[in-house]
C-alpha cells in the first residue's frame, strides 16, 4: 500500500460525502473508470475497501472520490471511518484496477465512434464522472450521455459540473464537445424533492419506449437507440443493472460477460450490491 | 376456468386510525405513513383546527420520516425503534412503527401518555393477530 493524505471532505448529506485523497508521490497513471482500495487502522489493523474513482486520470493533483455511508444492516468498517476522519489525516492507498473503462476500439480492431451512454445509479455516477472529465480533456469527439439517478435531489452529487459540461457542449457546437447529462428521482413525491421538474423514475426507464415507440433516450439523442450506434456503461446496484438490461436485451444488445462469439458487445457494468 | 388470484392481506388503515382516535378523548389526529412519504391513511378529530397548513404538514411528515430512517441506522447496537414522543407547548407528536410503516399519533400536551401507548399498542397487537 502507499501512502496519502485526506485532502479535502465535502458533506453532501449527513450519509453522502465528496472525499479527495492526494498521494505522497504523485497521482499514477490509470483509466476512467477503475477503482482505487483505500485502506484506514483500525484496532491494530488496516481496513481496505475499493471505491470508484470520480477524478479523471489527467487530474495529477488527487484523487476524488464520492461515497455514501450506508448503515444497513450494518455500517461498513472503512466508510464508517472515513466519514469520521478529518483533512490531514494519513489514509493508505492501493494501485488502481478494474475494468468498467472506455472501449476505443471495437472488436474488430477498428475506432469505436460509437455514442457512449453512462448509466449511474446513486454512487455508481462516480466512473461516469471520470469518464466524462476525461473524454472532456483528451477531445473526444463521440457523443456522450451521462444519466444519474437518484433517490432526492441532494443526492445528484455532482450536477453543477455535469451541467457545466453540457452547457459546454451547447456554447462550442457538437462537433467540438458533444455532452448531454440527465437525471432522474425515483421519490418525486417526497418533500425533500418538491421543487424536482426533471424526469420522475428509475434511471433505466430512460430506456423504456413511450405510446409512439420512442424512449426518452431516443429522444434526448435524436434517433433510435441501436446497438450499432450506441455503446452502454453501467454502474450501480444489481437493481439498476437487470433493470438496464431488460429493456436492451429486447434490442438484441449483449454485455461484455456475454459477448458473441467475434467478441462484439454493446454494454459494459459495474455493480456494487 | 377460475384465475389464480393472489391474497394479499394489507391492514385496513382506514379502521385502524378509526380504533385508534376513538381510543383515548386526548388524541387529536392519527395515521399511516409509509417509508416514501406517502399518508396511506389519517383521521382526525372534529371540530379542532389543524395547527399545521397543508405544506406544514408534509414539511412534518419529512422530519419525522428523517428521524426515524437515522434512527434505523442504531438497530444494529440498539435494536429496534419502539416508540417516539415529541412534546410541544401545544401538542404532542408521538410515532410507533408498524409492519413497515410509521403510525402518526397527536395527542392534546401535558397528559397521562402511558394508558394512551397501552391502548395504541394493544390495537395494534391485536391487528398483527389478524
Amino acid at each position: 500500500m502507499e501512502n496519502g493524505t485526506i485532502t479535502y471532505v465535502q458533506s453532501l448529506r449527513e450519509d453522502l460525502g465528496i472525499f479527495r485523497v492526494t498521494p505522497e508521490n504523485g497521482v499514477p497513471d490509470f483509466k476512467a473508470g477503475q477503482f482505487l482500495t483505500l485502506g484506514l487502522p483500525l484496532e491494530s489493523k488496516i481496513v481496505n475497501r475499493a471505491y470508484s474513482i470520480a477524478s479523471s486520470p489527467e487530474n495529477k493533483k488527487f484523487f476524488e472520490f464520492v461515497i455514501r455511508w450506508v448503515r444497513r444492516p450494518l455500517p461498513g468498517r472503512l466508510t464508517s471511518l472515513l466519514f469520521n476522519a478529518k483533512v490531514g489525516d494519513k489514509i493508505s492507498w492501493a494501485k488502481p484496477a478494474g475494468n468498467l473503462t472506455i472501449n476505443n476500439t471495437l472488436a474488430s480492431g477498428e475506432k469505436d465512434t460509437r455514442r457512449i451512454v453512462c448509466i449511474g445509479g446513486g454512487t455508481g455516477l462516480a466512473p461516469f464522472v471520470s469518464f466524462a472529465q476525461h473524454l472532456h480533456d483528451t477531445n473526444d469527439k463521440r457523443e456522450i450521455v451521462v444519466l444519474h439517478g437518484a433517490s432526492y435531489v441532494d443526492e445528484l452529487s455532482y450536477k453543477q459540473l455535469l451541467t457545466d459540461l453540457e452547457n459546454e457542449s451547447i456554447d462550442k457546437g457538437k462537433d467540438k464537445w458533444n455532452f448531454k447529462y440527465r437525471a432522474a428521482i425515483s421519490r418525486p413525491e417526497e418533500w425533500t424533492n418538491r421543487a424536482w421538474n426533471g424526469h420522475k423514475g428509475r434511471i433505466e426507464q430512460f430506456l423504456r419506449s413511450n405510446d409512439d415507440g420512442k424512449s426518452p433516450l431516443d429522444e434526448l439523442v435524436g434517433e433510435k437507440i441501436t446497438k450499432d450506434n450506441t455503446m452502454f456503461y453501467v454502474c450501480g446496484w444489481q437493481g439498476t443493472i437487470d433493470g438496464t438490461m431488460d429493456y436492451l436485451k429486447t434490442k438484441n444488445f449483449v454485455t461484455e460477460k456475454n459477448k458473441r462469439e467475434d467478441g462484439s458487445y454493446e454494454v459494459k457494468f459495474e455493480s456494487y450490491g | 376456468m377460475g384465475m389464480a388470484e393472489e391474497i394479499v392481506t394489507q391492514p385496513n388503515y382506514e379502521k385502524l386510525c378509526s380504533t385508534i382516535l376513538n381510543s383515548s378523548e386526548h388524541i387529536r389526529f392519527t395515521g399511516f405513513v409509509n417509508d416514501k412519504s406517502k399518508i396511506l391513511h389519517s383521521a382526525q378529530r372534529d371540530n379542532l383546527d389543524s395547527l399545521l397548513s397543508d405544506h406544514e404538514i408534509g414539511m412534518s411528515i419529512h422530519y419525522t420520516l428523517e428521524r426515524w430512517r437515522k434512527a434505523q441506522n442504531f438497530t444494529f447496537r440498539l435494536g429496534k425503534e419502539r416508540l417516539t414522543f415529541t412534546e410541544y407547548d401545544h401538542v404532542t407528536l408521538v410515532t410507533i412503527p408498524f409492519k413497515g410503516k410509521l403510525l402518526l399519533v397527536s395527542t392534546e400536551p401535558r397528559i397521562s401518555y402511558d394508558p394512551i401507548i397501552e391502548k395504541v399498542n394493544s390495537i395494534l397487537t391485536d391487528w398483527e393477530k389478524m
